[in-house]
């Protein structure tokens, strides 16, 4: 399972509560922070942080790997990028026409303040998601 | 002799019946490893979720989030039950059930509303012969639960909690321990135990160095977030023991079963002898009767 790490690699995990989905050894991750995308090169300094919904994408000599991520929590030390979410896919694993269906039923109107809340951060995931397969997918963004 | 003809048919009915008990025992043996893999395999998260959370601790202060409030007054209570869909599992429901009743009835003495949610038909059937009205049912949790299914239950919980709607949440499960004990239990999940949200987060972060992490946002706040998670994992490792521990059950139950109908096979095969042999005898002697009448 353990992948072995070079000095100038970052190893990055990415774990959900049901299995660990992925443990590689690249060159470079850029993470889906809450607020923006963070990138991480070997050598950078501690961090926790929250994630929003987005792409991940992890980077080996020119062979990038595109996952999507629920959101959740990063933790980097020693090299070593733990991602921690509830769920975590291959790009190339969405279904966009499911991601499609549930934002338009999220676009639905609600009457109650946590129903508004629950719509938009809907709405958000099926977004990202369905911007994530597309880019997977080489066509371009229409949302 | 009709007598004979019953024991030839009871012996092969007992065969038949410990056809289908070693063929469950068997089904069980496999499904109790798989849901074993799927339990260790959500252990790395749980662990994991522990080492950021003793991290945060170690450097957030003060962390005030409604989920860690304990209510002064308990007024209304949440009692999950898992139990399995299916029987033919020993004393495994009947257990659950038990320690579940119990805890009903200290929430009445107690003065506390209790809101029953079931998953699995024998508590269903259960609390439906008692005639004990049921908040929720749910069926759908068989030996593989999802994290999104957990996920869905979890969240209301979340809510109705913040808002007040209720104080308190226990789920009542076979808790697992290993894989020769499981023992039923109910546990309080919400609210969530003070900075200690996963058992061994302290042991996790005793044995780290201090790190000089660079938080985003920040400690306090990833900290809140954390802690809605650390109450779906658990959650959701209530769920993953009683799946496991159903397995071992169903397997030890369906391996004494398997004896037992063997050992009965056995007495029946020994009485179906022992009157066949009578019978011979009897005949030989009226045989030997009818010689001697002819001379």
């Amino acid at each position: 399972m353990d992948a072995v790490k070079t000095p100038g690699q970052v190893r990055c995990v990415i774990v959900t509560p049901e299995k660990a989905v992925a443990d590689e050894v690249c060159d470079f991750v850029a993470l889906p922070m809450y607020d923006g995308e963070v990138g991480i090169a070997p050598l950078r300094r501690p961090l926790i942080g929250r994630l929003g919904f987005g792409e991940l994408r992890t980077r080996k000599g020119n062979v990038v790997h595109h996952w999507y991520v629920d959101g959740g929590f990063v933790q980097v030390r020693n090299d070593v990028v733990t991602v921690l979410t509830s769920k975590a896919m291959k790009a190339t694993d969405i279904k966009i026409e499911a991601a499609q269906a549930s934002l338009a039923e999220a676009q639905k109107p609600a009457n109650t303040p946590e129903g508004i809340d629950a719509n938009l951060n809907a709405q958000e995931r099926a977004r990202a998601q369905i911007r994530v397969a597309q880019k997977a997918a080489g066509t371009p963004a229409t949302h | 002799m009709a007598n004979k003809r019953v024991l030839v048919k009871r012996r092969k009915a007992i065969r038949n019946i410990r056809k289908i008990t070693k063929t469950m025992e068997l089904i069980a043996t496999s499904r109790f490893k798989k849901a074993m893999d799927r339990a260790s395999e959500a252990e790395l998260f749980t662990r994991k979720v522990a080492e950021l959370a003793a991290d945060l601790t170690a450097n957030a202060t003060g962390v005030t989030h409604p989920l860690l409030q304990k209510r002064e007054k308990i007024q209304r209570s949440v009692l999950l039950i898992l139990t399995s869909n299916r029987g033919l599992c020993g004393g495994y429901n009947a257990s659950i059930l038990r320690e579940a009743g119990l805890a009903v009835r200290r929430n009445e003495t107690e003065g506390v509303e209790v809101q029953l949610e079931l998953s699995g038909k024998r508590a269903i059937a259960f609390f439906r012969y008692q005639g004990i009205p049921v908040a929720h049912q749910y069926t759908h949790f068989e030996d593989k639960p999802a994290f999104e299914q957990v996920d869905v239950l979890a969240n209301r919980y979340i809510q109705e909690y913040i808002a007040g709607k209720i104080d308190r949440v226990e789920v009542a499960y076979m808790k697992f321990i290993n894989a020769g004990r499981q023992r039923p239990v109910v546990e309080t999940l919400l609210p969530l135990d003070q900075l200690a949200p996963i058992e061994g987060a302290a042991a996790a972060g005793a044995g780290n160095d201090q790190v000089d992490y660079e938080f985003l946002p920040s400690a306090g706040s990833i900290l809140e977030e954390v802690l809605p998670i650390s109450f779906k994992i658990r959650l959701f490792k209530c769920f993953l023991d009683a799946a496991v521990s159903e397995q071992i059950a169903r397997r030890v139950a369906m391996k004494a079963a398997t004896e037992s109908a063997g050992d009965m096979i056995k007495s029946l095969s020994q009485d179906y002898n022992r009157l066949r042999q009578a019978q011979i005898t009897t005949e030989i002697a009226e045989i030997i009767g009818g010689v001697e009448a002819l001379k």
